[in-house]
């Protein structure tokens, strides 16, 4: 069963604290919602848990094992999965290639033609299998983000953390993500999923985690996250038209936010 | 046969033409004609590992020819100072190995018969004649100077782990201009500028099919060359579809989203770098050999961007295609050479050749970023993807259009 578990986690640039004691657990097939303003630290606390910056000080273990200072590659290895908030296929391979990096650089006990089929078998569910020979750079915006999930099924982490996955995607594609969410969860892997889509946020996730400017300030489910004083002045105190957009109140979708 | 397969039987054509050259062509400049080919051969090893590193794994370096004088020089010095006797000299440094004597030459520099001697040419004047030494085997020197190559492959590997684009561009040119400079300074163990001899590829000539060839024919080393050719397309062949290859292509388009699907970049960055410049410094040393003496003009920046130029132009992303152009344009470049009057005008083409090559290049950066032969040899390849794509595509909004109806 996953277990992630990310304790007083600190991290600064110069003097600017961008984490401040960031404590939480993600325990089994949970789905949570990472949300906050802009600046909050969300894509800082990502890229802290999968190994691109160290931590100055605190604890991440995934599965019992600490992973806070191993590179990238070691912590996907130990089973944590991301996308980028600006996707970032490998634009000059084939859809096909960029699916069969992952597959090969994990040693899952699987011939390269299993792993190619594995890859094929991604593509149809992602409704990609007729561009698997185009190169990934042919590809419209959101094909390139289900691209970069169907990465994620080759890799098979434990816990995956989806950074803005519906930020301008068409709606026809938004349904396949959200197929997929489902689909992974139901595998019972993790997710943990920052988006400034407030309604998929809160039609999917049955936890939230609020960062604001640093600091988790809500740890709850979206009903009890929605109605913290805290969430709503963070939210609120950004901007007084913003008000109705942040959909914190409502649940609506906020573009205002991203 | 199928469309996709028509480069490699072209490719085929192409090895049985060359294969067999050497012993169908006749004509009075034979001489000529072969060194531009052994000369194309090395290019073309240069090109092709160049490609890997910088094409399909995106790690631009203008160190290659510094790679290539790392290989040469080693395989120079090796070759210059140490040397095998069958008796002691007493003057130089020496140590016994069963019957005989390794020696090891004093450096003394540039000298002429009026200023002193290194040891052992003393002590041969001393014996005058009457004891041969031996110089060292010349695979035993190319062994040692792609090892060293893949050492230094390896050291700088490291050092760029960081860097990236531009920046690793600099430190590389900065690592090959520092060797340069570093060469011609040391003048009492490297010569300097006037350069280091290495002895032939073939000292004492060899005997191939019956017939024997004479340390100068330039039939061994052609055979020499190609060989090392194929050898190194058929490892960069293996690459380029190995994971390895598709590793360093992800390393090439995004390093940290190869690195959070758990690619081990970093092994990944200084392998191809081992590789590459083991693949140089091997050339280095067999064209050392080959030519009999080794410069540091050899790897001036007009040298590296030499190599550059001829990848840009074959294809830097085929490694074959770069190859290829790399022979084809120092074919071209010397046949250039051949100056021409136009009514008063004496056209001098030593000099304008370069600057037709030159816009050579800019026209294909302009206009065909991938190089001319590597577009052609895709256009075979992957002409059938591009087929079954439309056609699937095609299919799929048939398929859509009906679930609408």
């Amino acid at each position: 069963m996953t277990n992630l578990a990310v304790t007083k986690l600190n991290k600064n640039f110069g003097g600017n604290q961008v984490l401040k004691d960031v404590s939480f657990r993600v325990e089994g097939a949970e789905l949570v919602g990472l949300i906050g303003p802009n600046g909050a630290g969300k894509t800082t606390l990502t890229n802290v848990l999968d190994g691109a910056i160290k931590p100055n000080s605190g604890t991440v273990y995934l599965n019992g094992e600490r992973i806070d200072q191993l590179q990238p590659f070691e912590v996907a290895r130990a089973g944590l999965g991301r996308t980028f908030q600006v996707t970032r296929s490998f634009r000059r391979m084939t859809v096909i290639d960029n699916l069969m990096v992952p597959g090969l650089a994990l040693d899952h006990g699987m011939s390269a033609r299993q792993l190619r089929e594995k890859g094929h078998e991604v593509l149809e569910f992602l409704t990609m299998e007729h561009l698997r020979n185009d190169l990934a750079q042919s590809l419209s915006g959101g094909q390139q983000k289900l691209l970069e999930l169907g990465r994620l099924l080759m890799l098979d982490p434990d816990i995956i953390i989806l950074d803005e996955p519906f930020a301008g995607v068409h709606p026809r594609l938004m349904k396949i993500i959200y197929s997929y969410i489902e689909r992974v969860n139901d595998e019972g892997k993790a997710i943990i999923l920052i988006s400034h889509q407030m309604d998929s946020i809160f039609s999917l996730c049955k936890r939230l985690l609020v960062l604001n400017y640093g600091d988790l300030i809500a740890d709850g489910p979206p009903e009890e996250v929605r109605n913290d004083p805290k969430v709503i002045e963070a939210y609120l105190g950004i901007d007084e038209e913003e008000e109705h957009y942040t959909g914190v109140e409502g649940g609506e979708t906020s573009e205002a936010t991203s | 046969m199928s469309r996709q397969h028509i480069p490699y039987y072209v490719g085929a054509l192409i090895l049985v033409f060359l294969l067999a050259f050497p012993f169908v062509y006749t004509a009075n400049d034979y001489p000529f004609i072969m060194h531009l080919l052994i000369t194309g051969f090395f290019y073309a090893i240069l090109t092709a590992s160049w490609s890997m590193l910088a094409g399909y794994a995106g790690q631009f370096s203008f160190g290659h020819m510094g790679f290539m004088a790392v290989g040469a020089y080693t395989a120079a010095l090796f070759s210059h100072y140490l040397h095998i006797s069958p008796e002691a000299t007493n003057l130089c440094t020496e140590y016994a190995f069963g019957d005989k004597w390794l020696v090891i030459s004093n450096p003394v520099g540039v000298t002429s018969s009026t200023l002193t001697q290194d040891c052992l040419t003393q002590a041969k004047a001393a014996w005058d004649g009457k004891v041969v030494v031996e110089n060292m085997p010349v695979w035993l020197s190319i062994l040692l100077g792609a090892i060293m190559g893949a050492v230094f492959g390896f050291l700088i590997g490291i050092l760029v782990l960081p860097l990236r684009a531009a920046y690793l561009a600099l430190f590389t040119l900065g690592f090959s201009e520092i060797l340069r400079a570093t060469i011609s300074a040391e003048i009492d163990i490297t010569r300097g500028q006037a350069g280091i001899e290495l002895p032939t590829l073939f000292q004492n000539g060899i005997t191939l099919f019956g017939q024997h060839y004479d340390k100068t024919h330039k039939l061994p080393p052609y055979y020499v060359m190609l060989g090392l050719l194929l050898l190194c397309l058929g490892i960069l062949a293996w690459i380029a579809h190995s994971r390895f290859g598709l590793f360093i292509r992800a390393l090439r388009e995004d390093q940290d989203a190869a690195a959070a699907l758990g690619v081990n970049t970093t092994r990944y960055k200084v392998l191809v770098f081992v590789i590459t410049s083991t693949m140089a410094a091997t050339a280095g040393g067999v064209f050392g050999h080959y030519v009999g003496i080794i410069t540091p003009n050899n790897l001036v920046i007009l040298q590296m961007s030499l190599v550059v130029a001829m990848a840009v132009i074959g294809g830097i992303e085929n490694f074959v295609a770069a190859a290829i152009g790399a022979i084809i344009l120092e074919f071209t470049l010397e046949m250039l050479r051949n100056s021409f009057e136009i009514g008063p005008i004496t056209i001098d083409m030593t000099i304008w050749r370069l600057v037709a090559f030159g816009i050579i290049l800019m026209l294909v950066l302009r206009f065909r970023r991938n190089g001319i032969l590597s577009p052609l040899i895709e256009h075979f390849t992957r002409g059938h993807v591009a087929k079954e794509t439309v056609a699937k595509r095609m299919a799929a909004a048939g398929d859509a259009e009906e679930g609408a109806s």
